[in-house]
């Protein structure tokens, strides 16, 4: 019995190691099972988040990549376009004096050159204005000296002068209503404002096409705030741009597209103005050549 | 009297130059588009001398224009006039067809004397005459004597005056000696016509000068027809044949 009890003893003994063994075993084989794939987690899991970090850092590199190489060529093509804007009409004035230098002109001729001069000096002004005020505005936030402004009679101003230099018709380009002086005050720079409505109009025009639509309208927009708004039935404009066209340098690819000249500075300085004069300035369209309406809202002077 | 073809949208531009050239004696055209400046280009064979092209140009750029026009086998010669001055412009511009090219603003005297090149090399690449037409006052033949000043053809004592079409014809045949001219080059040269003007015109004045200068105006020895091309002017006939005073 003992011998067999010593044995069974044994036998169970051996069991039992045996179990205990098997179970050491399977514990260890368990936790190295565990251990080793839990390794290969965290391997699988850093290369995942390495591999999401690289994505992602390119992806980001890509973009901020084409984002410059956008910024530049805006860059260039403003470049091109101010040189171009400032050069044709040099070119045309030197062209002009040397022929009144070097050819015997009618008076009427003569007369005939140095208009044609006289226009060329005025475009070339205007584009000098328009780069050293998107610099002005572009840089501080607040108007230096403000002083009282008339809105309708900047906007009537405004709207003769734009009629007078394109040519225009009275159906061409009109004040919806007339508004009388003295109702509508705003406190500003009048030649800052009055440079943001000409861009605003010109624009109307240019962006026209072949007729001529424009229509100009100073309205009560809130107890204390005023708006002028430009609206033509032209190019129009898609969802997208309707923000982007505020953007410096930034030209709308139809425009690009149908070789419009412009710089891409003109509403921008329409933006930082409205901006400096505490209003806002935005644009609507019910989609390509549909037309658009740019709007120019300013806070009134408080009584 | 040669033709210029300005393309340019910048009106100011375009009128002053038109204006100069025409005071130059060119009859001159403005076109504002870029594609249609290359329609016309390109269907109105040898309408016009010289071409000046802006680049900026609405339609198509005057890069394209010239490019195109070249592509199809045009070879006015162009003149780029524009703003943009930088190397690569510059050499965007010949590599795309173009014969010269000056930046704006410019001078007017350059532009002109540029014009005037561009129309001296067109003259000697189509007539191989070098350097500018010279003065021909009088040329002997077969006991004959062209006096173009007089625009008078003397011989044997006798006098024929010349109509001023007459003198210009004969003395371009004269300055072509030997070669081959056609009809439509005689039109073009002599009398400035670039449309399909009915070349008879040249034909009856071929045979007016047969009657003053050959012996034999049915048998022709110094004014031979090149047929289905043009006429061909030799002062001294081919020996094998007899001259007959």
């Amino acid at each position: 019995m003992d011998r067999s009890g010593g044995t069974r003893k044994r036998s169970v003994v051996l069991v039992a190691l045996l179990g205990a063994g098997l179970i050491t075993v399977a514990v260890a084989l368990n936790i190295s099972f565990i251990v080793v794939n839990w390794r290969t987690g965290l391997l699988v899991l850093a290369g995942v988040l390495s591999s999401v970090v690289l994505v992602g850092g390119l992806a980001l590199n890509t973009t901020f990549l084409i984002r410059e190489i956008r910024k530049s060529e805006q860059h260039d093509a403003f470049i091109h376009a101010v040189t171009h804007e400032l050069k044709t009409p040099l070119a045309s004035i030197k062209l002009h004096l040397q022929t009144l230098q070097q050819r015997e002109l009618s008076d009427v001729k003569q007369l005939e050159v140095i208009e044609t001069m006289l226009d060329d000096s005025g475009r070339l002004q205007r584009m000098i204005d328009q780069i050293l005020l998107a610099g002005k505005t572009g840089a501080a936030r607040r108007v230096d000296n403000p002083a009282d402004v008339d809105l309708s009679e900047v906007v009537d101003e405004c709207v003769v002068l734009a009629g007078k230099r394109h040519h225009l018709q009275e159906d061409e380009l009109r004040l919806v209503e007339a508004v009388p002086h003295g109702i509508f005050v705003v406190q500003g720079d009048r030649d800052e404002i009055m440079a943001a409505i000409t861009n605003l109009v010109d624009n109307a025009i240019k962006y026209s096409g072949e007729t001529v639509r424009v229509a100009v309208e100073v309205v009560r927009t809130g107890a204390r705030r005023v708006a002028i708004m430009v609206r033509d039935q032209g190019i129009g404009i898609t969802g997208h741009e309707l923000t982007r066209v505020f953007r410096r340098f930034y030209r709308l690819p139809a425009a690009l597209e149908s070789r419009v000249r412009g710089t891409g500075l003109g509403l921008s300085i329409v933006h930082a103005v409205a901006r400096r004069h505490g209003g806002r300035a935005y644009a609507e369209s019910r989609g390509a050549l549909r037309g658009s309406t740019f709007t120019l809202e300013l806070p009134l002077k408080p009584l | 009297m040669s033709r210029v073809l300005i393309v340019e949208d910048e009106e100011h531009l375009a009128a002053g130059l038109k204006f100069n050239l025409e005071a130059e004696g060119f009859s001159a055209e403005v076109e504002e588009n870029g594609k249609v400046a290359l329609d016309r280009l390109t269907t109105e064979a040898a309408a016009f001398d010289v071409v000046l092209l802006d680049v900026m140009l609405p339609g198509l750029d005057g890069y394209e224009v010239v490019r195109r026009l070249r592509q199809a086998g045009q070879y006015v010669p162009v003149m780029l006039l524009t703003a943009r001055s930088h190397t690569d412009d510059v050499v965007r511009g010949f590599e795309a067809g173009a014969d010269d090219y000056l930046p704006k603003p410019f001078d007017l005297s350059i532009l002109l004397a540029r014009v005037d090149g561009l129309l001296r090399r067109r003259t000697w690449l189509r007539g191989g005459t070098a350097g500018p037409e010279p003065e021909l006052d009088e040329f002997l033949f077969a006991g004959k004597q062209i006096d173009f000043r007089a625009q008078m053809l003397r011989w044997d004592g006798m006098e024929q005056q010349l109509t001023l079409m007459e003198a210009t014809l004969l003395g371009y045949l004269v300055r072509h000696e030997g070669q081959t001219v056609s009809r439509k080059a005689l039109l073009e040269e002599v009398w400035g016509v670039r449309q399909d003007t009915d070349t008879r015109t040249v034909d009856n004045f071929i045979a007016r000068l047969r009657r003053y200068i050959e012996a034999e105006a049915s048998n022709p020895r110094h004014l031979l027809t090149v047929r289905g091309v043009g006429y061909r002017f030799l002062a001294e006939p081919d020996p094998t044949v007899v001259e007959s005073a």
